[in-house]
């Protein structure tokens, strides 16, 4: 006896207006060689992936919370959450300047001047600036306040020397957002000092590190005595670093907001193009029961996103929350992609067509898949917060 | 009425309530404590003697119920009052009431004569069993059929088996309305396994931080905390799908709930089993109420066919999708 009528559990696209201007302009202009669901001879360029992002945000779908002075659209977290929802449900590229629209953005819109919020968030939304991350270092990856790069007070500014690491797209950066400290390695917390750091400025060197993917994603970042202006700090020594560690709380929450709703698409990729070929359908058959459990952690994954963005709509702390989501989709994320990669490997021999796009966009999933348990904090460091901030289990009798 | 009530104003009375029915080893004075703190009928019409209000309301009294270990069927009582309001208001009202202790056979149909599932059966009376055409009929003791002792793992609230010997349900529930009630039903159900597997974490966290070994308590070592933290992931995860599904959103209230109800079936039971491995030898003890939580959820997992749940899932992903990108992937040319 079948007691559920499979019709009833559908999800109808995401209701409201700014949901449905996007899906709108999303279709008119998410051409094919930019569809992340299609296997390229030759990918999108650099400049391609650049005009569409800055499309996106002339339309209205990027810089969504931000005071439209600054080139924002000066809408809130639920709009912001509406339209991802879209972004979510499309094979849309990965933003070239996520770091630039979801970290450097929201902390200089904390703690930066007037005059460099003028200058530095216009830039980040017209992608004039794409933005790196330069906060782990060789000795200084999940102890971050181990980080030993000084920044030295001289006659005309600051001057810095030091070494980052897994320096996300520093090679195609123009700013670099740079967390140093001004003391000695031993102050961990104390005397840390973040900058805005043009990456054209004499002493900058970058090398690129190629990843497992095969591509050459993130770097290495060199300092060598170069100097910068006082303008170029955000925030106070100290004041900058307090409050990064707050906006990446709430980053952690609420960056790519879109996730589950791309996961979600990419399950459903997977699964249209299955059913496009009767031999590939006969291979999906037997995970089906798996990837109705993924279908369900999906769902809830969407609750624990819901969730934050309630908090953050009511002013609440979001502090040590942000871990859950982040622990729960990257875990299940990497079930999924184990899954789906099985799935295409049993695939018949295709070159081109639905099941050879659905091999190659599963495969880098895959593989891709395997550094979100690594970044933006460790699962077990997120383990950790969670056992310290939420449970607070202690540690002596 | 809804409008200047909150859900949490049930929390303290559901709880207190909850802890007088632990002090009675009678399920009929169960019933009248429960009743007495207007419990039973938080959902149910007015005109059946309740409060009327939305389902989130009986939320705060099943996690009540689910942490409390509760020895009455409440599930089964609060969805009877509520959809038996229309067809049967006496009953109903008796259920709100206290009076009646009637109860749900979840699994099985009556045309196979015998049914399964049903909390506290060889009490219950009368008892609501499902039927081939997807309704619902009434069955009263005696007349035709009988109940066999549990078969389940629940020792609070022993499900029966009910042999229908001749006996003719009689038909109170058309498919739309069983469909309704058992909506209702992945709800409470994911709120009760909320609460129990709650209350294991709280219980589990309290021991590693008091037991000490190696001179340290055991919750000082990180493997201990780790699995602490992932079974604190799992019980906030139930608890933000459980309030999303509430909020009926616009983008599938369906699947929002039965993926809470679904996810709560399978971590809920884990949770007591990890809770069991934090206490060690203690933990396999019968005194230690571990192993009743368990027992209760997996009896949740059964009542509600979660297994069968998952597949319809399956079918229901495999059969279409309602995303434009991916609707139609024979590819044109
Ligand atoms: C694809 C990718 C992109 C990245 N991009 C950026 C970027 O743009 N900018 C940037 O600054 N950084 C970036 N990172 C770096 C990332 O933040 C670090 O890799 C991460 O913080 C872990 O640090 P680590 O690599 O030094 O590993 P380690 O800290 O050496 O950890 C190694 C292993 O030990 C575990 N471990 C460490 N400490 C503990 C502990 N106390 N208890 C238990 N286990 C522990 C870790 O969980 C991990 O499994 C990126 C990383 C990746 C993979």
């Amino acid at each position: 006896m079948n007691l559920y009528k499979s019709t009833t559990l559908k999800t109808p696209p995401p209701a409201g207006a700014h949901a449905a201007r996007a899906r709108t302009w999303i279709a008119e202009n998410l051409t094919d060689r930019l569809r992340t669901d299609r296997a390229h001879d030759t990918p999108a360029t650099l400049d391609e992936l650049i005009a569409f992002e800055r499309a996106l945000h002339a339309a209205g779908f990027a810089g969504i919370t931000w005071p439209r002075e600054y080139e924002g659209h000066g809408l809130g977290p639920r709009e912001h959450l509406e339209i991802n929802r879209e972004i979510g449900r499309a094979p849309m590229p990965n933003a070239v300047n996520s770091i630039g629209k979801e970290l450097a953005g929201p902390i200089i819109l904390a703690v930066g001047t007037e005059a460099q919020k003028a200058e530095l968030l216009p830039a980040i939304l017209t992608m004039q600036h794409i933005w790196c991350q330069g906060f782990s270092e060789p000795g200084a990856g999940s102890d971050l306040v181990a980080l030993r790069t000084r920044a030295e007070r001289v006659a005309d500014g600051w001057r810095l020397n030091g070494q980052k690491i897994w320096t996300s797209g520093a090679s195609k950066s123009q700013r670099c957002l740079l967390l140093a400290r001004t003391g000695r390695a031993e102050d961990r917390h104390r005397g840390l000092v973040l900058f805005a750091v043009p990456m054209d400025a004499p002493g900058v060197d970058v090398r690129e590190i190629r990843s497992i993917d095969g591509q050459w994603s993130f770097c290495e970042v060199f300092f060598n005595d170069v100097i910068v202006q006082d303008s170029h700090m955000l925030g106070a020594p100290d004041e900058g670093w307090n409050a990064a560690a707050r906006v990446l709380s709430i980053e952690r929450a609420t960056n790519r907001m879109y996730r589950s709703w791309r996961f979600q698409s990419e399950l459903e990729h997977l699964v249209a193009a299955c059913r496009s070929d009767r031999r590939a359908l006969g291979v999906l058959r037997p995970y089906m029961r798996q990837l109705a459990q993924i279908r369900v952690e999906i769902e809830m994954l969407k609750g624990l996103v819901e969730t934050l963005v309630e908090r953050l709509m009511t002013g609440s702390e979001i502090g040590p929350n942000g871990s859950f989501p982040k622990l729960y989709w990257s875990e299940a994320h990497q079930r999924f992609a184990r899954i789906a990669c099985e799935i295409v490997a049993q695939f018949p021999a295709v070159t081109e067509g639905p099941l050879a796009d659905v091999r190659a966009r599963m495969q880098d999933i895959y593989l891709a898949s395997r550094a979100e348990t690594i970044y933006a904090g460790t699962t077990e460091i997120q383990l950790d917060i969670i056992a310290k901030r939420i449970l607070n289990l202690k540690r002596a009798a | 009425m809804a409008d200047d009530l909150d859900p949490s104003e049930f929390e303290e009375t559901a709880r207190a309530a909850m802890a007088a029915c632990a002090g009675t080893a009678d399920p009929a004075a169960r019933g009248r404590l429960l009743a007495e703190a207007g419990l039973l009928g938080v959902i149910a019409p007015e005109a059946v003697g309740g409060l009327d209000l939305p389902i989130r309301f009986a939320l705060p009294v099943v996690k009540a119920a689910g942490a409390g270990l509760l020895g009455y069927p409440l599930i089964e009582a609060l969805l009877l009052a509520r959809h038996l309001a229309p067809v049967d208001p006496a009953l109903a009202g008796a259920i709100v009431e206290g009076r009646t202790l009637a109860s749900i056979a979840w699994t099985g149909c009556a045309e196979d004569r015998s049914v399964n599932g049903l909390p506290m059966g060889e009490r219950a009376d009368p008892v609501l069993v499902f039927l081939r055409d997807g309704g619902a009929g009434l069955l009263s003791r005696g007349q035709g059929c009988h109940a066999l002792a549990s078969t389940g793992l629940d020792i609070d609230l022993p499900d029966s088996t009910l042999v229908l010997s001749g006996a003719k349900p009689r038909m109170v529930l058309d498919a739309a309305a069983v469909a309704a009630l058992r909506a209702d039903a992945a709800l409470l159900r994911a709120g009760f396994i909320e609460g129990a597997a709650a209350q294991c974490l709280a219980l589990a966290a309290d021991y590693a931080q008091e037991r000490v070994q190696f001179g340290k308590p055991l919750s000082a070592n990180q493997v201990l905390r780790h699995r602490l933290s992932r079974d604190a992931l799992a019980v906030e995860t139930i608890r933000a799908g459980l309030a999303r599904a509430l909020a009926e959103p616009a983008e599938g209230a369906a699947i929002a709930r039965e993926a809470v109800w679904l996810c709560a079936a399978q971590t809920g039971p884990a949770i007591a089993e990890s809770a069991i491995q934090v206490f060690g030898g203690m933990g396999f003890t019968w005194d230690v109420p571990l192993h009743r939580h368990l027992r209760q959820m997996q009896a949740q997992a059964t009542r509600g066919t979660a297994i069968e749940g998952i597949d319809a899932l399956a079918e229901a992903l495999l059969a279409d999708t309602e995303n434009e990108w991916y609707g139609d992937l024979a590819y044109a040319g």
